[in-house]
């Protein structure tokens, strides 16, 4: 293994977490290289306005957000790859990352991969995906102006997803599986008193029924295993997110949940390996903390590369 | 290279030209677009001597975007000789978008 060009640290995953990290490696020195299958911003790309990141007074979209994160850590020498990450071993030395633009390695590696919408395991619910089956209503709503679409899920993000969907499309079906929602209280009664809101309680979607594209949903009431047929033009599923960890698995400790276990120092169960942003075990997941993250990661990384494993 | 907007009709032409054409249909309004925009760019670059690389806005040319049955946006259709080899919506990654050019001027 000669003349491989063998970086500091390299960031998997080109969000908040990894350009802060990114950011705060190059201008410490460090020879950085952030990898992100799309664009920078991940998750964040998609928020059409960001108001709870201090400094943006006026509110900022999360795509430029995500640029200007770019262009600052590579302001100060950091490089972005266009890669997606096959496989990794962690335990080697350097750690090698196998990318679909061919192998990276580095000393250190900055697990910053989030996290993604969890997914109802329907059959044909990936290749109908944009065509009516949506997991963002900010992204997708638009589509659906006077159109009816099925919301699926009980919690908050179901219920803001409900209530925007509301104002564009002619009539919303919150379908839950329980007989009341998880969301916050704030969120009830507006949504009980939007005229064009239904509810359909104790119910789980069962098949996207389909041609080109979706046409309805299938649903069966959990308790009677009563199956009614509910025509829309567009399912928004809401049930949550899953972190990235599917690469990493079988290396680092994760919780019962799939994220990878580390603390406040972002040290995840091997040495020279860091986890920030959504997909390490934490309390609150916004944009904040996922910068405090990348930041505390080079800290610690420094300490591992002085220390000379 | 960079990915060039076309209207219409220069598109027509475009796909009268040896090259086959790869187009990406966007809008200024969808998220999923801006994201896969730096990604296009790239490839736009590197595909630059086999295809020419262009885009569509289809607030602009509506009727050439329904015409070729785009109902969801992005969506890249890959033309040879005028006609449409093959369609990807809203691909994940750029290593997506490399394989379904590879895959689509295979056929």
């Amino acid at each position: 293994m000669s003349e491989v060009h063998v970086y500091d640290m390299i960031a998997v995953g080109g969000g908040p977490g990894g350009y802060t990290a990114a950011l705060y490696a190059a201008r410490a020195g460090l020879d950085t290289l952030v990898l992100e299958k799309l664009s920078a911003g991940g998750q964040m790309a998609l928020t059409e306005e960001i108001d709870n990141y201090p400094g943006f007074e006026e509110g900022i979209d999360g795509f430029t957000l995500a640029e200007k994160m770019q262009q600052q850590a590579e302001r100060f020498g950091a490089r972005s790859e266009y890669a997606q990450v096959e496989s990794m071993d962690l335990t080697a030395s350097p750690k090698v990352l196998e990318t679909s633009e061919g192998p990276f390695y580095a000393r250190t590696v900055v697990l910053a991969t989030g996290a993604n919408p969890r997914e109802l395991g329907l059959p044909g619910e990936a290749a109908l995906t944009g065509r009516g089956v949506a997991y963002c209503a900010a992204c997708d709503g638009m589509r659906y102006k006077g159109r009816t679409v099925v919301v699926v899920g009980g919690g908050n993000s179901a219920a803001a997803d409900a209530m925007l969907l509301s104002r564009i499309a002619k009539k919303v079906i919150l379908v839950h599986r329980r007989d009341t929602l998880r969301a916050t209280k704030i969120y009830h009664e507006p949504l009980m008193q939007a005229e064009n809101i239904e509810f359909r309680w104790n119910s789980v979607v069962t098949e996207l029924l389909h041609a080109d594209k979706v046409t309805g949903v299938k649903l069966k009431d959990v308790h009677t295993g009563e199956e009614t047929t509910v025509p829309c033009d567009g399912v928004f599923i809401s049930v949550g997110r899953k972190p990235a960890t599917e690469l990493v698995q079988s290396q680092v400790a994760l919780d019962r949940n799939g994220y990878i276990i580390a603390d406040e120092t972002t040290k995840t169960s091997l040495p020279g390996v860091y986890a920030v942003g959504d997909v390490r075990t934490k309390p609150l997941r916004q944009v904040v903390t996922a910068v405090a993250d990348g930041a505390t990661a080079v800290h610690m990384a420094e300490e591992y590369l002085a220390g000379g494993e | 290279m960079a990915a060039i907007n076309m209207n219409t009709e220069q598109l027509q032409q475009a796909m009268n030209g040896e090259k086959p054409v790869l187009v990406d249909f966007w809008a200024p309004w969808c998220g999923y677009c801006r994201r896969i925009a730096p990604v296009y760019e790239k490839i736009a670059e590197e595909y630059g001597g086999q295809l020419v690389t262009a885009k569509v806005n289809i607030d602009e040319e509506g009727a050439f975007a329904e015409a070729e049955g785009v109902e969801v946006i992005p969506t890249l259709i890959l033309y040879r000789n005028g006609k449409a080899v093959d369609s990807v919506v809203n691909p994940g990654s750029k290593a997506a978008i490399d394989q379904f050019i590879q895959e689509a001027l295979a056929k």
